[in-house]
């Protein structure tokens, strides 16, 4: 032993493995308050969440209902994590995702067009409807620095009645349910594998992912958009045109949103029904918020959701624990990596301390 | 007996050692500073004066080392102890909400309350009695958006009176000052010795250090050099504590004549963010291989002027010509296209991304370009030879490429500024505070880069509020009032005191009511 005092070594931890354990640890607080609540309701939580594991991953057929929930919370993951590297929130995914599923759907049961070009317009029309939708908002923006966040969320009203008025008063099958008419077989996006409905909308959301996680690190254009969300004035100095980028940012990320939504009519539901995709858009921007804005993270933050989704109509039969538990967890997740956001941001290793988002 | 000179001491720092990964920031550094004196801290870049103050303040824990306060052994853990301790600490970055009053700003979490709601009236009594004992001049209603630079830092220290520090840190104090508005503070921190506080004063601007401390620390490479008596010490003897080396003080010898107009303004007009006027009629040329320097006290429309001549505020009237090309309201990336580099006056909110790393930092502005980029994709491995390249020819310490800014001290951000812009070979820079919040050392590693451009025959548009920089660098001096250039000077001849008339609108006054 020795009296002088021995130095602590300085944790040498790569800012990518920083965000990651903090991101789990925030993953880990939530599913404990879960815990609480079930145990709360009456339940055992050690139970219910066997049951949510079992009814995720329990069988070939499971793992597939997962990954049809995943699919558009991976799509609309993306959406959200295109805006949140330019340093905007597109909250408007929800509605991006209505407006989409419906114009697809449109197109599937208006158009007579040949197979596999049918599906391509209908999802070229999905994202078209998805980027018209966020246009205001995204103008708006860059032209009066009027907030995203407000705009798009009211946005999102706007977009699901107008999307049941459509359904309802319009294009209503003639019948009991509020749907329209069934779209042209030509109009099917393919599935993957017999007896699930999963399809080639999961190839195309990692395919997104993988693409957006590339264009931001190794294209000139990426790296004006990611260095415009973590310091504008920079990029404007550095003669990045910082307006006409936050509009291209909206656009592209309102028009993945649409893609989602024509994904979701095309690939599962071949029609489009009041309601079909219930927060498939919020979950998306909760993914990317989860992930930290790495459209890779995002993937692994939606399957993990699509799981939970899956999972909980398993749990609902076997337990006495309502699916809207499900919705704590993630409400949790969302507080946990709010106030994570917050820490990491107030002690960086120059030691000043200041909050700033 | 020996109690009673422990007693003397208001802050004593024994064999204080920090590190951050390899970086030994503090290496057993000791550090003592009497009750009633002020104090001043002295050294280049990264020698580790901030670390060590950070480490008094309770921002960073030592390795190593013990911390007394008042004589007795205490374990400073957070900021919020240091302040129980009676420390305060004025930051170089000030910490202010631009939104509320300086009332507001002053009480920022430790509000006077009545019944539930805050007592403004009674915050803003507060406020203007602490003001009059202090001698800090503010209007406790302002809001702190609307405030001079000055302004701004006497209601910090204000902030720091409020929560009962005896013992207070300045970082940097004069480096945003006008000399009159530092003549100021220095009357007012010698005040504060006389009620019997402590002040340690964080500087590298010598001439002050030897005027208004009683005692200096030298620190060089995280180590100290030595404490001694400022009446003593001489300019040239601290600057070579400093530095190592003897530093040369004198006008820079210049030679060669000024080339063609590379950049031309034509009678420039322009508004500021509130839509008033902020560019009154400005005309000027920039010859190749000539230094054009801009006087003036902070706020006379310095800024806006560097905007429009960068591309980032379109003018509202008026002409502008760079190298040939009409850039008068064409955005950044046109301007830069044309020849311009550019430093810009406040390098945290626009000269780097704290959050990237040193080679991302460098890039900017060059992403597209073919030396750095090749069908859309970034060359990394380009950017990063670059960037080791420019590391090294610059001197920027700091552990490599990958690093990240926010990990650098102010003066090697301004270095990563710097290395970027001056390497691009461009035909006009365009250069705002260059050496704010910068020491001794590295002030002379500026200009001197700075020469060289102009010897290299680059077009130099200078903006700075430091008169001797504009004295010893400028070819012919500008200065602007109110948004107007009021006189164009020859440095060689003229007195600061005349500088000083112009810079207050003397001339301009004159002018008018002629």
């Amino acid at each position: 032993m020795t009296d002088i005092p021995l130095a602590r070594p300085e944790r040498h931890v790569p800012v990518w493995a920083q965000g990651l354990i903090g991101q789990m640890l925030a993953l880990l607080i939530a599913l404990a308050g879960g815990a609480v609540i079930i145990w709360l309701v009456g339940e055992s939580p050690l139970h219910v969440y066997e049951v949510l594991l079992r009814g995720a991953l329990g069988s070939a057929e499971n793992v597939a209902g997962s990954l049809l929930q995943a699919t558009p919370i991976i799509v609309c993951g993306v959406a959200a994590c295109v805006a949140l590297r330019g340093g905007l929130f597109n909250i408007g995914v929800e509605g991006q995702l209505y407006v989409g599923g419906f114009a697809a759907a449109w197109v599937g049961f208006t158009l007579n067009l040949p197979a596999g070009l049918h599906v391509v317009v209908g999802l070229g029309a999905g994202m078209l409807a998805g980027a018209l939708w966020i246009i205001l908002p995204a103008i708006m923006r860059a032209r009066f620095n009027a907030n995203e966040v407000v705009s798009t969320i009211l946005m999102n009203y706007v977009a699901v009645l107008l999307t049941s008025y459509l359904t309802i008063a319009v294009f209503k099958r003639p019948g009991g349910w509020s749907e329209t008419a069934p779209i042209a077989q030509t109009a099917y996006l393919p599935q993957l594998m017999d007896g699930s409905r999963v399809n080639l909308g999961l190839i195309i959301g990692l395919a997104l992912a993988l693409g957006l996680y590339l264009f931001l690190r190794y294209t000139g254009a990426g790296y004006a958009v990611s260095t415009m969300g973590s310091n504008p004035k920079f990029a404007a100095y550095g003669g990045v045109r910082v307006k006409r980028n936050i509009v291209a940012v909206l656009l592209t990320s309102g028009a993945i949103g649409g893609l989602a939504g024509g994904i979701e009519t095309l690939g599962v539901h071949r029609r489009f029904m009041e309601g079909f995709a219930p927060g498939f858009g919020f979950d998306g921007v909760i993914a990317a918020l989860l992930a930290n804005g790495n459209p890779l993270g995002v993937v692994v933050a939606a399957l993990f959701f699509g799981a939970l989704r899956k999972g909980s109509l398993l749990m609902e039969v076997e337990t006495g624990a309502s699916r809207e538990i499900i919705t704590v967890i993630q409400a949790l997740i969302i507080l946990c990596v709010s106030a994570q956001i917050l820490i990491r941001r107030r002690g960086g290793i120059s030691g000043e301390k200041r909050w700033k988002f | 007996m020996a109690a009673d000179i422990a007693a003397d001491f208001a802050i004593e720092m024994i064999g204080i050692t920090k590190r951050f990964g390899p970086l030994t920031a503090n290496r057993d550094v000791s550090f003592a500073v009497r009750k009633g004196e002020i104090h001043a801290l002295v050294g280049e870049n990264g020698a580790g004066k901030t670390t060590l103050m950070n480490v008094l303040f309770g921002m960073h824990l030592p390795d190593s080392g013990q911390i007394k306060v008042n004589g007795a052994q205490v374990e400073i853990t957070s900021p919020q102890v240091a302040i129980g301790l009676g420390l305060g600490m004025v930051h170089q970055h000030f910490k202010l909400v631009p939104s509320l009053t300086v009332a507001e700003n002053i009480f920022l979490g430790m509000e006077i309350v009545r019944g539930g709601l805050i007592d403004s009236a009674s915050q803003v009594a507060a406020v203007r009695a602490l003001s009059a004992s202090s001698g800090l001049a503010v209007d406790p209603t302002r809001v702190v958006r609307d405030l001079s630079v000055g302004s701004e830092q006497r209601v910090e220290i204000l902030k720091v009176l409020a929560r009962g520090a005896r013992i207070v840190i300045l970082d940097e104090p004069t480096a945003v000052l006008t000399p009159q508005e530092g003549r100021d503070l220095f009357r007012t921190l010698r005040g504060f010795t006389d009620q019997g506080m402590t002040v340690i004063l964080i500087s590298h601007h010598l001439d002050e250090v030897l005027e208004v401390s009683d005692t200096v620390t030298v620190l060089r490479d995280g180590a100290v050099i030595g404490t001694e008596p400022a009446k003593g010490l001489t300019e040239a003897r601290l600057a070579q504590m400093m530095v190592g080396r003897p530093v040369d003080f004198g006008r820079k010898r210049r030679d060669g004549t000024a080339g063609a107009p590379v950049l031309t303004l034509t009678r420039i007009h322009a508004r500021d963010d509130r839509g008033l006027p902020a560019l009154m009629d400005v005309s000027l040329t920039v010859h190749a291989g000539e230094i054009v320097a801009i006087a003036g006290v902070d706020g006379n429309g310095q800024t806006e002027l560097a905007e429009v001549v960068a591309g980032l505020r379109g003018p509202s009237y008026g002409r502008m010509n760079l190298n040939g090309r009409d850039i008068a309201g064409a955005p950044a990336d046109i301007v830069r296209g044309a020849g311009l580099a550019h430093v810009p006056a406040d390098r945290l909110v626009r000269g780097v991304d704290v959050q990237a790393s040193i080679m991302s930092n460098i890039l900017m502005g060059r992403q597209d370009s073919s030396a750095f980029s090749k069908g859309g994709m970034i060359r990394w491995g380009r950017v990063r030879a670059e960037a080791a390249a420019l590391i090294k020819r610059f001197d920027i310490r700091t552990q490599g490429p990958d690093a990240s800014v926010k990990s650098l001290s102010g003066g090697n951000m301004q270095k990563v500024v710097l290395a970027r812009e001056f390497s691009q070979g461009k035909q006009f820079l365009l250069i705002d505070q260059p050496t704010r919040g910068v020491d001794i050392g590295a002030t002379e590693g500026i200009h001197d880069e700075i020469m060289r451009r102009r010897a290299e025959g680059v077009a130099i548009l200078l903006i700075s509020v430091q008169l001797d920089e504009c004295m010893k660098l400028a070819d012919r001096l500008l200065v602007m009032f109110q948004g107007c250039l009021v006189a164009e000077l020859d440095p060689k001849t003229v007195t600061v005191n005349e500088i000083g008339l112009h810079m207050m609108g003397a001339s301009h006054n004159r002018k008018a009511s002629a």
